[in-house]
């Protein structure tokens, strides 16, 4: 589905992600884990065009995508999720949602008003559809935000980590939307530092440090049988009991 | 009798308001003018290509660089000369239309670098978030960034807005009937300089103060809502 080859960022000397060949394939889970500035935020923007990658190849569904030209048509059915959320603080949760499907997809007003009303249905928040995002709390404002990208009809969804600005009694709630859409069999590539989130929903870790995939596979293979020092490392670290 | 009475006379009042009513409409036309010049040249200044970029910071540089007296005056006396050189074509000009567009365009020099400014202050998320749900660039500016740019932007402009009335006098210069002019007009007729430029100081004032007040309170409207 989406397919990356020879992908390479640098922001300066600094390289953010270097050579990077990643493919998520429909309906799988995947969830990248590393420390922080270990270029994984880099690496899944670089999948939406957030980032232009300075060398390599990024294909969706086979086609490739020129970044020299406008990319937004080609990647229209990948959603994106933030850290901080990036709703339109002027805006409506409803009119946060039906944005796009109107002004870029060219859907009736009212066709995607009803589609927008069915997905807050679906995270939890019908009743806040006339509210703005400044009376929302922080883990209502990412289920808003997991809906506006559930409203391009993604064929995948990617999320940059999620949770990390949230307070954590509000982690579970989206953590949870997210759970359920994994279930639903959509595919989800999840950077993440839930690592208990990654165990159990992710089909696939990967593991990456220094710009490069370090170490990736199963949540038992990566979790419980980590091969490198550095994972072994990092788990170390993060996990704590 | 004294000089207030006589020269404070309807009619005279009506001249003067008249004056005002012109200084206004100076401000206002230059303002509309030089919004649409400044949002073009912003966004020349942010966009990739080189050559409206070039231009726009020129234009930015020259008006903000030199007096906006000197600009009205190659206006208003340079503009026949270069239709004569040009075009044989000799025209006597408008004092009010040639010194509204001379204000235009400096104003939007000024309304340039507001506009760039509060544009560049709206967080980048928010370009983001338009791309991932597949706005395109002039969508997004319009849809998301404007607005949020415009709450900005208000304080500002609603001085530019005052200051364009104010400089509206300048205007007098080249025989723009406007309120300082027919000041002068009365100042030279009755032999009494004082009485007129004190009633067109009121006159000013009254303007400058009643816009700062409903601008507060539009403000107040505008930051309900954050």
């Amino acid at each position: 589905m989406i397919k990356a080859v020879h992908l390479c960022k640098s922001f300066g000397d600094i390289k953010a992600v270097d050579d990077v060949n990643l493919h998520i394939t429909k309906g799988e889970v995947v969830c990248i884990i590393g420390p922080s500035g270990s270029g994984k935020s880099t690496l899944i923007r670089c999948l939406h065009g957030l980032e232009i990658p300075d060398s390599g190849e990024l294909y969706v569904n086979g086609k490739p995508i020129d970044f020299s030209g406008d990319t937004t048509k080609d990647l229209a059915h990948i959603g994106f999720v933030f850290q901080l959320f990036n709703l339109f603080p002027h805006k409506t949760v409803l009119e946060n949602l039906t944005l796009g499907p109107v002004k870029a997809g060219g859907v009736p007003v009212k066709q995607a008003e009803q589609t927008a009303l069915a997905l807050l249905e679906r995270v939890g928040l019908a009743d806040k559809a006339g509210a703005y995002p400044s009376q929302l709390s922080g883990g209502q404002k990412q289920r808003v935000a997991i809906a506006r990208a559930l409203c391009q009809s993604p064929e995948v969804i990617l999320f940059d980590e999620p949770t990390s600005a949230l307070d954590p009694e509000m982690i579970g709630e989206v953590l949870n939307v997210m759970k359920e859409l994994a279930d639903e069999g959509m595919t989800l590539a999840v950077v993440t530092h839930e690592m208990g989130f990654a165990r159990v929903v992710a089909d696939r870790v990967i593991f990456v440090d220094g710009g490069k995939i370090i170490e990736e596979g199963t949540p038992e293979q990566i979790f419980d049988h980590p091969q490198s020092d550095r994972l072994k490392l990092f788990l170390s670290q993060v996990i704590h009991m | 009798m004294n000089a207030f009475q006589r020269i404070l006379t309807p009619e005279n009042l009506q001249f003067m308001l008249k004056g005002a009513g012109y200084s206004v409409l100076v401000a206002v036309f230059a303002l509309a003018g030089g919004s649409i010049l400044g949002l073009l040249s912003a966004m020349a200044k942010m966009g990739r290509h080189k050559i409206p970029k070039l231009i726009a910071n020129v234009y930015v540089e020259v008006i903000r660089g030199t007096p906006m007296m000197l600009q009205i005056l190659l206006f208003y006396l340079g503009g026949p000369v270069v239709t004569k050189a040009l075009f044989h074509y000799v025209y006597t000009p408008n004092p009010i239309l040639v010194g509204t567009i001379a204000v235009g365009i400096n104003s939007g020099a000024y309304t340039t670098e507001l506009f760039r400014s509060a544009i560049q202050s709206v967080d980048k998320g928010q370009w983001e978030a338009a791309q991932t749900i597949g706005l395109s660039r002039k969508q997004t500016l319009r849809e998301i960034i404007l607005p949020q740019a415009f709450k900005r932007i208000l304080p500002p402009y609603i001085n530019e807005f005052i200051v364009l009335l104010k400089d509206s006098s300048l205007l007098a210069s080249i025989g723009a009937v406007e309120l300082l002019h027919s000041a002068d007009v009365l100042g030279a007729k009755f032999y009494n300089y004082l009485v007129p430029l004190l009633f067109a100081t009121c006159m000013y004032l009254i303007m400058t103060l009643t816009i700062s007040y409903f601008a507060r309170k539009l403000e107040r409207r505008l930051a309900a809502s954050d």
